[in-house]
């Protein structure tokens, strides 16, 4: 039970410390921001709190989907994304052969 | 006042030093505090109940203190729990209806399967107790064709249960992405016998005709059956399933040009297949036993009885005892340093039956690709060498032009692995151990790349960690199938070859890649893999149909059958040798790349058997860690380590054997087919060599575990198909595309 206990004030002390040094740097950061204004402003870290304010970057797979999932060349629908992937003979995948 | 600690994965290596293993599972905390004072504490582990309070749906969740013994009785187990809890979270419990006690669905985690049948009995080992159940049909593995058999067999009214190691969607079907074959006639004429004659030729005339006549008939309503159950295949304008050219398939017997018959899912067709049989599974009632090892068969006078499992999840015992057993276990890629298979893919199956003292088929037949990344075992396509890539070795020369002056680096792939596999041989490979070559890009400009092969920088970046406008990536030959493995007939039934004959074992049927009812003979075509899975799935579940009723009276059973499994693993989980199981994996590992591989010569593949069974004899001195039972990982590593050994060493014997080159099989020193005629010939006026001297037959390989000695037998191929009127057989002639 005590072992319970002590993990338990553990978890809320380390909670409590994130929540401390969140609030120190973005406090820093405000503080030097005068001082640093002509170089390239300080990143904020990324907090829970900030998470949605930044538009999310989406990340773009190298393999572009068609439009309406439809291949315009072989009028494939909901087929494979990216070039035929039996052109070279084996079934081939971003570089990767899955299937020969 | 509650207080809900969800542990982070920090916070949970930390209390892991603290709890008992059963706990380390734990996911939440809530602590009961009144003035500082911890009243009660609850704890949660996956999957909780709806109402999100701590519940456990069996009794297997409970830690050993908590539990009753062996009640089946879950109010039980509440009220143990509720001893812990202090009033008010009592009253919550309270208000809980008994049913969500229950929970959902017993599938999952019900250590009883249906209650009335679960037993404890202590006939075995007071250390070990073991659970009994009792069911019509029991499957060991939940791939592709394990699933489509379990539910194949709920769906005939058999009680069945599916025993696997792994969840049913980490199955390594899971994985393969390429397309099934059909010949459904969507984008041309097409007709099934044509597909039969690609397939039989691309076995190079090892396949059982009448087994592939089978799948090939079955194909296209296979398909159609996927469709329909909810698999999302491309389609054409038309709306019906776009089919694409690919894996050797002709028209009209060879004669009419490439045929269009392979079906997908977009990128991910053997993922969406494993979803979709999964999904359809659930509909009917089947009790899965996910993370359960399967030890052994249970035989008896030469029948299978049932199958004995370790569950990981608490280390108990359980023996099904199943009038039909059907093994889907998979491959055993693992057996080579590189494969493209998951590290769960360890040929459990096939070691199961060789300990029962029957036969594997066809073990050395083993599908390498030449480029697979080294350490990664992710393959890089052959478009790579089409772009302009070339293989080079430490002396950054590329060697190819010698091996293949014309072609170079486009020759066909077992010449460009054979050549890749002598550099590495004569010392000239790269890395610290010189035991791989390297495939260059850098030298094409990175705009071609890019067009040409998109994502090929990701992968290389992923897999092999270099920048492939930079530098060359690593590669070596790496396994990607095994053809053989338990033989059975066209029905999915195991059988032996005694006296002359083929000879049923009753109660045991294979399928998927553990089975080799030989419709991949020497060499599988692309996309027939997932097509194997789904046919012959179906099939063991047709067959077990027509000959069984559900709810038949078991044959009885020795009350000690198992006994000598749980004995071996006693051994191996108290084992104190000198040598760890991952350093005896990796010498396995190495010895059969090096002399198992793509370069099969008489005095390589000698050295290698002689190497493998000094390696086999190292197995007495393995030294494992964990002495727990409860998800002991180096236990069962272990075990998976056995039955690797037994299909390792069983492939090499079987290769050295073999004096010709046929399909995968390819040696230096016999570099034709030796059939019982000479095919490249006219065949009037010649003779026929007796079976004993010519090579078109399956090699059936015995082990015994205890000395590693290997024993071959030869059983003809199956020549005629199912109906000679309907489908003429393909005779023999040479392969050349």
């Amino acid at each position: 039970m005590s072992l319970l206990r002590f993990s338990a004030s553990v978890s809320r002390r380390l909670l409590w410390k994130s929540a401390a040094g969140e609030s120190v740097s973005t406090g820093c950061s405000r503080a030097a921001s005068g001082a640093v204004s002509d170089k390239e402003p300080l990143k904020k870290a990324k907090t829970p709190q900030g998470r949605f304010d930044l538009p999310e970057e989406k990340s773009k797979d190298v393999l572009e989907k068609f439009p309406d999932d439809v291949n315009p060349v072989t009028k494939e629908k909901g087929g494979p994304r990216g070039p035929e992937p039996t052109r070279y003979g084996d079934w081939e995948r971003k570089g990767r052969c899955v299937d020969f | 006042m509650v207080l809900w600690l969800t542990l982070k994965e920090k916070s949970r290596s930390l209390i892991h030093l603290f709890l008992p293993p059963s706990l380390h599972n734990l996911y939440a905390v809530a602590v009961n505090l009144h003035r500082g004072k911890i009243l009660g504490v609850t704890y949660t582990i996956p999957p909780f109940s709806e109402s999100g309070m701590v519940l456990y749906n069996s009794i297997s969740e409970h830690p050993p203190w908590l539990r009753n013994g062996p009640s089946t009785d879950n109010m039980a187990s509440v009220r143990a729990a509720s001893r812990l809890l202090p009033k008010r979270i009592l009253s919550k419990t309270k208000a809980v209806p008994a049913a969500a006690v229950h929970g959902s669905r017993n599938f999952h985690f019900s250590i009883y399967g249906k209650k009335k049948n679960a037993q404890v009995s202590n006939d075995i080992s007071t250390q070990y107790p073991v659970v009994d159940h009792e069911f019509d049909a029991v499957v060991v593995g939940a791939g592709g064709a394990g699933l489509r058999a379990a539910f194949g067999l709920s769906e005939a009214g058999f009680n069945t249960a599916c025993i696997t190691k792994l969840f049913p969607t980490r199955s390594h079907t899971v994985a393969a992405q390429g397309g099934i074959n059909a010949a459904l006639g969507n984008m041309e004429e097409d007709d099934w016998r044509w597909h039969f004659y690609d397939t039989v030729k691309g076995s190079d005339w090892l396949g059982d005709q009448d087994a592939i006549h089978y799948m090939t008939e079955q194909a296209p309503a296979a398909v159609v059956e996927l469709e329909n159950f909810g698999m999302p295949f491309s389609r054409t304008e038309d709306g019906k399933i776009y089919q694409r050219a690919f894996g050797g398939q002709s028209l009209k017997y060879g004669k009419g040009g490439q045929a269009h018959r392979c079906c997908c899912v977009a990128d991910r067709t053997g993922h969406s297949l494993l979803h979709t049989l999964y999904g359809r599974s659930l509909r009917y009632d089947t009790s899965y036993f996910v993370e359960y090892f399967a030890l052994d068969l249970l035989m008896e006078n030469g029948e299978c009885k049932g199958v004995i499992a370790l569950c990981m999840e608490d280390g108990s015992i359980h023996r099904f005892r199943a009038q039909n057993t059907v093994i889907a276990t998979g491959g055993y890629g693992r057996t080579f340093f590189s494969c493209t298979s998951a590290h769960t893919s360890t040929g459990d199956g096939n070691a199961m039956v060789t300990r029962a003292g029957l036969p594997c088929q066809d073990l050395e037949f083993v599908q390498f690709h030449p480029t697979g990344i080294y350490g990664a075992g992710c393959l890089i396509t052959e478009g790579c060498r089409g772009e302009g890539g070339i293989l080079i070795n430490s002396e950054g020369e590329r060697f190819m032009e010698r091996y293949a002056p014309n072609a170079k680096d486009l020759a066909s792939r077992d010449v460009v692995s054979r050549s890749m596999t002598i550099e590495i041989r004569e010392g000239r490979g790269v890395g610290p151990d010189k035991d791989h070559v390297y495939l260059q890009l850098h030298h094409l400009p990175p705009q071609q790349l890019a067009t040409r092969l998109p994502g090929i920088s990701e992968t290389a970046m992923i897999f092999a960690g270099v920048d492939v406008t930079k530098e060359p990536i690593p590669v070596l030959p790496t396994v990607h199938y095994n053809m053989g493995g338990v033989p059975t007939n066209y029905k999915g039934q195991v059988i032996t070859y005694t006296d002359g004959a083929d000879k049923v074992v009753p109660g045991l049927y294979a399928c998927g890649e553990a089975a080799c009812a030989s419709v991949h003979g020497a060499n599988r075509l692309g996309a027939n893999s997932l097509l194997d899975l789904v046919v012959f799935g179906r099939a063991c579940a047709l067959t077990i149909a027509e000959e069984h009723k559900p709810g038949e009276k078991l044959s009885p059973l020795k009350p000690t059958a198992g006994e000598e499994s749980v004995a071996n693993l006693d051994k191996l989980r108290f084992a104190n040798g000198s040598l760890r199981t991952s350093e005896v994996r990796l010498n396995m590992q190495k010895t059969m790349q090096a002399h198992a591989a793509v370069f099969r010569t008489g005095s390589v593949l000698k050295e290698g058997c002689d190497k493998m069974d000094a390696i086999y004899q190292t197995m007495d001195d393995l030294k494992t860690f964990d002495r727990g039972i409860v998800w002991n990982t180096d236990l069962v590593e272990t075990l998976e380590l056995q039955n690797l050994m037994l299909n390792a060493v069983q492939t090499i014997h079987s290769a050295e054997q073999r004096k010709e080159s046929r399909g995968a099989h390819a040696r230096e020193d016999f570099k034709d087919r030796v059939d019982e005629f000479d095919y490249s010939k006219p065949l009037q006026g010649q003779e026929k060599k007796p079976f004993d001297q010519h090579w078109r037959k399956h090699t059936m390989s015995y082990v015994d575990p205890k000395t590693g000695k290997v024993t071959l037998e030869y059983r003809p191929v199956i020549d005629h198909s199912l109906d000679e009127q309907d489908c003429a057989r393909v005779p023999p002639a040479i392969r050349s595309y």
